[in-house]
């Protein structure tokens, strides 16, 4: 209750709503965690897209049981987040991977007979190069999330500071297996249920939900009122953006469809927040949800951004070539017309 | 009517049936096929063939299929796609019939024609189109967003579907798009290596290099996307992936090292001279034309040998590697099993992962008449006549060297602003059966032309029609507009015909056209505002200083500051200069000057005080003259 007060806290610190919270500074130490864990999450989005990825260093292994895996593992905790977005699943196989040349690689540790990866490599270990992880079509976030098999070469790989996965922050995660054998060509689903686990985990993490009440159903309805508090400020503070550029270039039309989408984005924050007074948590996710999709289809509208509008600058520059050699001579002569001006003023007066 | 098109394809496809027999779900495959051809040259086929079971592409799990492609396909409801990158030209003439009679190649630069879900409505299908273009050019580097509705065609004869649809069939739209002024390099060879489950790391997609390939006098990649059905019981349908890239190399100069790319002669003492000409001596040599075959080495003619191999859930008797080469012909394999097969002019050699494979065939001489490579069904070429910068011709030559008659359709897509006259088209030689035509709309759609034809035995058929060049708005020129614009090839598919069963579903192609359009100066926007700014610089500005300037005496006016320093430089420079003894000369002269200056200037201050005199001694003047009395 009291990490949920802060987390709201900590999103309202920045927004104008800041001086009507109360005892803010009751929650400040906590703020340096919270900050962490918003910061590892991804920003909220209609929709997912997880992809599970095998990547092998060398040929083996060349298939994975993960529908099953998933189908036992991941379905039900993505139907239990299904209120906060909707979520697609799609996996992937890629033989010969090769580790980035940017980083410096696994080292061969002699005492404990393994290959080590230093803690500064993690962040440059998915080599964006050549492993084909391109991010989904169509609207919504991509959560990798990779299993990494290494070379026979190069096995077992461990991480420098112990354990075998970690999370990139805003992208996915990565998770290293040492099989038993390197002749297996196929990963069985007992093989690869405690690696399903770990995944649940990071997605966990990475989907920003908070870890206090031990209850999972507590902490996802946790996570509703914090998405519906995030949505309800990002959507406004589009709004807001939008009404200053609409300021700043006067010359922009704006079309029907715009003013539509702003209309409905305003009710349904009006929505959002009278059932939120009310405690009605899920009306209110719904009507944040549909209000920030709306503000963000108002604000990036492609009509709008392709207006064809002259800047001054291009007035400038078609017009000083003939207008030019005309302005200066008069404005010469303005000057010296002037000077003579006053000159004379000034005569008749010394002499007057 | 169109399986049995399928079925009566030539024997030169047994090969890829059968790695299709096998095709269980989720399988992989692939195969090089090394033919050398007439005049030093060889010809080498790589085919990667992934396929994956429909219920696993449905619910987008994938494991050799490429996921990347898959969601494009699934996001554009695309049921086949067939996409083509190529470069060069097939000789006809001496290496004979296309590869694959010509169903695995394009025309000139990049070809795609996908059948496309579009629910029965014209505008979806070309919304899904264009998003499809637009994906594909993303992924593989190619501008294939310029395949845009001036581009597009809807052919009604030329394609066919090669895929099982099944019911779905009649829903299906069929869009064609080509970009013949396309480059095709090595940032298209990467993205297609890397849907490759063994990427190019492995196997026989290690011979792949960039600077062998482009190197070559003609290759082409194709991607080819179908689904298939075996319709056997219990198994269900398989989306199947074939990837294939196709060359023809000249031995001799992909032989070259990589370091010294110069071709040199070679030294006299290694040529052999033709002793039949009459100029023949000590001192003049005419060598000898080739016969016979170069020797070669795999390595050297692809850069590096073929490394480990890509078996991925293969059978025991799948080979990786033919050769197709006579029986008496000495071959040197190294690090691969040769499997042994009844064909005596095919080997077949099955990679090991653990060793690198390479190929080395030494200089052998073929006796006459063993080397004629099979004739293709149909010559064809195409160019443009006339001259001029309003209109020209089209004139295409179609030359059917069999002793049977052949029914074939002719695709033309011509750009919007070469505008045909229907009404001149002639046909020689042969007989028309059908037209096809959809007239141009100017900046929406271009022409879409096709022709069935019938061109009887051993003849050679001529098409003729005229067409007008149009003017281009100056903004649509591209920026360099004097070298012309690109027309697409013609496409023309070979009809199963009563007499001429073997050749049906075949393909030839017409190379590409360079139209040169009129063109405009596009120095004239600069040219206008440069002569109107001195028009008015000079006009204006001369008119203005004559109506407004006043004429003063030289010394009312106030030394302006710059001519007070341009005096003090000039000084300077004269008191450096004329230190060596030109000084008396210069002084007399500027006392001269002054004296002069002086003499003029005290003049006119006498004037003026007179003047002033005058002035304020006016009255006393007129004085004096009432007092002498007026005259």
């Amino acid at each position: 209750m009291a990490d949920e007060q802060a987390s709201i806290a900590l999103l309202l610190r920045d927004s104008p709503l800041h001086d009507s919270f109360r005892d803010e500074s009751a929650f400040a130490s906590q703020f340096e965690s919270l900050q962490r864990r918003t910061t590892r999450a991804f920003k909220p989005a209609p929709s997912y897209h997880l992809t599970f990825s095998l990547f092998a260093g060398g040929s083996a292994p060349s298939s994975w049981d993960i529908e099953t895996a998933a189908e036992q593992y991941i379905n039900p905790l993505l139907q239990a987040l299904s209120s906060i977005s909707d979520f697609t699943v799609d996996t992937q196989v890629q033989l010969h991977a090769s580790i980035s040349p940017a980083i410096a690689g696994p080292t061969f540790d002699t005492p404990t007979i393994t290959w080590t990866l230093l803690a500064s490599d993690l962040s440059g270990f998915v080599n964006a190069a050549e492993w084909p992880l391109s991010p989904g079509i169509g609207s919504g976030s991509t959560i990798n999330l990779i299993l990494y098999v290494p070379h026979p070469r190069q096995t077992p790989l461990t991480l420098s500071g112990g354990g075998n996965s970690w999370i990139i922050p805003q992208w996915g995660g990565v998770q290293i297996l040492n099989p038993a054998s390197n002749t297996t060509s196929h990963l069985s689903a007992a093989h690869i249920e405690p690696v399903m686990l770990t995944f649940a985990d990071q997605l966990m993490s990475l989907l920003g939900v908070p870890d206090s009440p031990p209850s999972l159903s507590l902490r996802i309805a946790a996570l509703q009122r914090e998405r519906t508090t995030s949505l309800i400020l990002s959507a406004s503070s589009t709004l807001g953006a939008l009404v200053r550029l609409t300021r700043k270039l006067q010359s922009i039309a704006i079309p029907k469809t715009v003013a539509h989408s702003v209309e409905l984005t305003i009710s349904h924050l009006e929505q959002a927040c009278t059932a939120l007074s009310e405690g009605d948590y899920a009306a209110a996710l719904t009507s944040a949800k549909v209000a920030e999709a709306e503000a963000e289809k108002a604000f990036f509208e492609p009509s709008m951004v392709g207006q064809v509008y002259f800047p001054e600058e291009h007035k400038f520059a078609v017009y000083v070539p003939l207008l030019g050699p005309m302005g200066v001579p008069l404005v010469m002569t303005l000057i010296k017309e002037a000077r003579g001006l006053v000159g004379r003023r000034k005569g008749k007066v010394k002499v007057g | 009517m169109h399986l049995s098109a399928l079925l009566s394809l030539p024997a030169s496809l047994a090969f890829l049936t059968f790695t299709l027999a096998s095709a269980s779900p989720h399988s992989y495959t692939e195969h090089l096929h090394l033919l050398p051809l007439p005049q030093s040259h060889l010809h080498a086929h790589f085919n990667f063939t992934a396929t994956t079971p429909l219920s696993a592409y449905e619910s987008s799990h994938f494991r050799y299929f490429p996921r990347s492609l898959a969601q494009i396909l699934q996001h554009t409801r695309t049921k086949e796609l067939h996409l083509r990158f190529t470069t060069g030209r097939w000789d006809d003439e001496a290496w004979g019939a296309r590869p694959l009679d010509g169903t695995r190649e394009g025309g000139t630069g990049v070809e795609l024609w996908a059948w496309v879900d579009g629910e029965g409505s014209t505008t979806v299908a070309k919304e899904r189109w264009s998003e499809l273009v637009n994906s594909l050019s993303g992924l593989f580097c190619a501008s294939l967003n310029f395949i845009d509705s001036t581009k597009t065609v809807r052919p009604v004869r030329t394609f066919e579907p090669e895929g099982h649809h099944g019911n779905a069939k009649g829903g299906l739209q069929l869009l064609h798009g080509m970009l013949p002024h396309e480059v095709v390099c090595t940032e298209n060879l990467t993205p297609f290596l890397k849907l490759l489950p063994c990427k190019g790391k492995a196997g026989i997609s290690t011979l792949l290099d960039g600077h062998k390939l482009f190197d070559a006098t003609w290759q082409s990649m194709a991607i080819d996307v179908r689904p298939v059905c075996e319709g056997k019981a219990g198994e269900e349908c398989v989306l199947e992936i074939q990837q294939s890239v196709s060359m023809a190399l000249s031995i001799p100069r992909s032989m070259r090292e990589r370091h010294d790319p110069i071709p040199r002669p070679a030294r006299i003492e290694d040529v052999e001279c033709d002793e039949s000409k009459p100029w023949n001596g000590h001192d003049t040599c005419f060598p000898k034309a080739l016969t016979g075959e170069p020797a070669w080495t795999l390595s050297k003619v692809f850069g590096h040998a073929a490394k480990g191999a890509c078996d991925l859930e293969r059978d025991d008797q799948a080979f990786d590697v033919t050769l197709e080469v006579p029986s008496d012909r000495p071959v040197n394999a190294t690090g691969a099993s040769e499997l042994t097969f009844p064909s005596t002019t095919r080997r077949h050699y099955r990679l090991s992962a653990s060793s690198s494979f390479d190929l080395s065939l030494p200089a052998h001489s073929t006796p006459l008449g063993q080397n004629s490579p099979p004739s293709p069904p149909l010559y064809a070429t195409r160019q443009i006549a006339g001259h001029g910068q309003e209109r020209g011709s089209m004139h295409t030559t179609l030359r059917n060297p069999h002793a049977h008659p052949l029914t074939l359709v002719y695709m033309e897509t011509l750009p919007w602003y070469q505008r045909p006259y229907m009404h001149t088209l002639r046909l020689a030689n042969g007989k028309q059966e059908k037209m096809y035509y959809t007239p141009a709309l100017d900046r929406k759609r271009g022409t879409h032309l096709e022709l069935v034809l019938t061109i009887p035995a051993e003849s050679t058929a001529t098409l003729t029609y005229d067409f007008e060049k149009a003017v281009l708005r100056y903004t649509e020129y591209p920026p360099d507009a004097n070298r012309g614009f690109d027309v697409a090839p013609a496409v023309i598919r070979i009809l199963a015909n009563n007499e001429s069963p073997q050749f049906a579903g075949s393909y030839v192609r017409t190379t590409s056209l360079l139209l040169s359009l009129p063109t405009p100066d596009f120095s004239m926007p600069y040219n206008v505002i440069i002569l109107t700014s001195t028009v008015i610089a000079l006009g204006f500005g001369s008119l203005f200083n004559l109506l407004t300037r006043s004429f003063v005496l030289a010394e009312e006016v106030p030394p302006s500051p710059l001519a007070g320093v341009v005096r003090r430089m000039r000084d300077l420079v004269k008191g450096l200069l004329g230190k060596n003894g030109d000084v008396a000369k210069d002084e007399e002269s500027s006392e001269v000057k002054d004296g002069k200056t002086a003499e003029i200037s005290r003049y006119m201050r006498e004037e003026t005080k007179g003047k002033a005199n005058g002035i304020a001694n006016g009255d006393a003047d007129l004085r004096d003259r009432r007092a002498r009395g007026s005259p």
